[in-house]
């Protein structure tokens, strides 16, 4: 599903921030990527998301070389993928509801076909009294539970997610993680950026562990 | 097919809906009715300024569209009426009874096939023919004025206008004729002046309003950079981004071109009236609609209007479409 070869990255002609990182993502697989803050775990995320190009080696998304995608094509596979940022990224201009409806309208559906599964979802999440609230008025935990309900309205394939429990009180917390993991085995694979350990100790997945750039994979102790 | 997919899906609905005033919109029936939000809030997009600009430019080119389709209304008349008319010109010099000499032309004139009518002109019209450069003047009878016969030809079965000037040349003494096709000629030219330099005027004004609107483009785009970043992570493509800005500028345009268009209409019907007001006396007057007609424009002139409208607001929802894509292809 995801491959990584030799792949290093450098912002203008700084410092590597990753190096040589080579990986594979499975169908279906859950993973954590872990590591020090600044080790590189957004970067990577961006880059397995297709909104930042490799300073070197080849980058395979659903057996598409990134390198050779076309604008359209990039677009056509973002679809495919889920992705929950740590700063949220609501549209302030929308509601709730708007916010997490937004992936399946820009694919073109009609509201009425969607209506029941984005309330639906909101409801599962928590947000059922806060469907026509602006992001604004939201709190942080509200806010990301809405971001991660966005990710995942269009069953993607693949979910990538940066800090997705980082502003919400562990029973929230652990509910996100059994949705994750319940995406996971409806058959999206799950890739989660965190420094929450406790997080990790739930779940029984590989790690990939960054540090100084290197990428290595370790199993939960 | 893409060209027809993209018509047939395009948002049509949302797009009436943004046109029309808040208001207005609402009292429409439920089928048009959307409530789906703008992704990309109106606020966002250059306003009234922008408006104002492109309104400018709609009734720059109706005005021009409108001021060449007259002139041109007026010659294609002059052309039509002189068409059809041939006039002989008698030299009074050397010629003692030019009244005698007068009518043996006409009589000449009357025999020959294709020729309708032969009307000979008095003193008196020669004269007043004058008038509008010498005055009214006693002076003009002592004066060698060429006399004058207006003769109508069949313009179905014309004449052998080069074999009459031929007989008239031998028969008659200081006869000339004039088939008017230098004049009609110069007024070709002048038609075709004209009109190359409404076209020039219009090049200007569509080049103005693409540069507008390239800029007013850029600037949306640089200060919703935040909501197409989100647009392309849930992984909208380019059609989607450029629609959500150029349904805008769509609206816009209609908004501005209409409000152009309207203002030239006004000018177009006030026109007669400024005329006459602003003609600088009877003769003045006269000549301002020899040169425009009567200052008034048909209802295809209106059309034209229109036309502006729908063109105007055409070049503002495609060049925002092509601003918006050049740009997107930058993103990641």
């Amino acid at each position: 599903m995801i491959r990584f070869d030799n792949v290093g990255l450098r912002y203008g002609s700084g410092p590597e921030i990753l190096r040589d990182v080579t990986f594979h993502v499975l169908p279906g697989s859950f993973h954590f990527l872990t590591g020090p803050s600044g080790a590189g775990k957004t970067t990577l995320l961006r880059l397995l998301f297709m909104s930042l190009k490799p300073s070197r080696g080849l980058i395979f998304v659903f057996g598409e070389n990134v390198g050779k995608l076309s604008t359209a094509a990039r677009s056509s596979l973002r679809r495919r993928i889920g992705i929950v940022f740590q700063d949220f990224r609501l549209l302030d201009h929308l509601t709730t509801w708007e916010n997490v409806a937004l992936p399946l309208r820009v694919t073109g559906k009609r509201e009425s076909d969607y209506r029941e599964d984005v309330t639906d979802l909101l409801r599962w999440v928590g947000l059922g009294d806060r469907m026509n609230a602006y992001p604004e008025i939201l709190s942080g935990g509200e806010k990301q539970r809405a971001a991660i309900a966005r990710a995942v309205i269009g069953r993607p394939e693949l979910l990538l997610a940066d800090e997705p429990t980082g502003n919400v009180d562990p029973a929230i917390g652990n509910r996100l993680l059994r949705l994750f993991v319940e995406l996971n085995r409806l058959g999206t694979s799950v890739i989660i950026a965190t420094h929450d350990y406790a997080l990790m100790e739930q779940l029984d997945a590989p790690r990939l562990v960054l540090y100084d750039g290197h990428l290595q994979i370790s199993r939960a102790p | 097919m893409t060209l027809l997919s993209d018509i047939k899906d395009y948002p049509w609905k949302s797009l009436l809906i943004g046109l029309l005033p808040v208001r207005l919109a609402a009292l429409l029936p439920a089928r048009f009715q959307t409530r789906a939000a703008q992704i990309v809030p109106s606020a966002s997009i250059a306003g009234n300024a922008l408006t104002v600009v492109i309104a400018i430019m709609s009734f720059l080119a109706c005005l021009t569209l409108g001021a060449v389709y007259m002139i041109n209304q007026s010659a294609n008349a002059w052309v039509n009426d002189i068409s059809s008319e041939i006039t002989v010109e008698l030299s009074p010099i050397n010629t003692p009874d030019i009244d005698k000499k007068m009518t043996l032309v006409a009589l000449f004139l009357a025999k020959q096939k294709g020729i309708t009518e032969v009307k000979p002109l008095t003193a008196e019209d020669s004269a007043s023919l004058l008038e509008p450069w010498l005055g009214q003047t006693t002076a003009l009878q002592a004066l060698p004025i060429p006399r004058l016969i207006a003769v109508e030809i069949d313009r179905s079965d014309p004449p052998d206008i080069q074999s009459i000037k031929t007989a008239l040349s031998e028969n008659f003494e200081g006869v000339t004729l004039d088939d008017h096709r230098r004049w009609q000629a110069e007024i070709r030219t002048l038609t075709r002046s004209a009109a190359l330099g409404g076209l020039a005027v219009l090049g200007l004004v569509a080049a103005a309003t693409i540069a507008v609107i390239v800029s007013a483009t850029r600037s949306a785009m640089a200060s919703n950079r935040e909501i197409i970043e989100v647009l392309h992570f849930v992984g909208a493509n380019e059609r989607f981004i450029s629609r959500e800005f150029e349904r805008h500028f769509l609206g816009l345009g209609v908004r501005a071109g209409l409000m152009g268009a309207f203002a030239a209409a006004l000018a177009f019907l006030l026109l007669p009236t400024m005329m006459d007001m602003l003609g600088g006396g009877i003769v003045t007057a006269a000549e301002a609609q020899r040169l425009v007609g009567s200052g008034e424009l048909d209802l295809k002139g209106y059309l034209l209007c229109v036309l502006v409208v729908i063109v105007v607001a055409s070049l503002c929802m495609v060049t925002s479409r092509l601003g918006v894509i050049r740009v997107l292809k930058n993103y990641a």
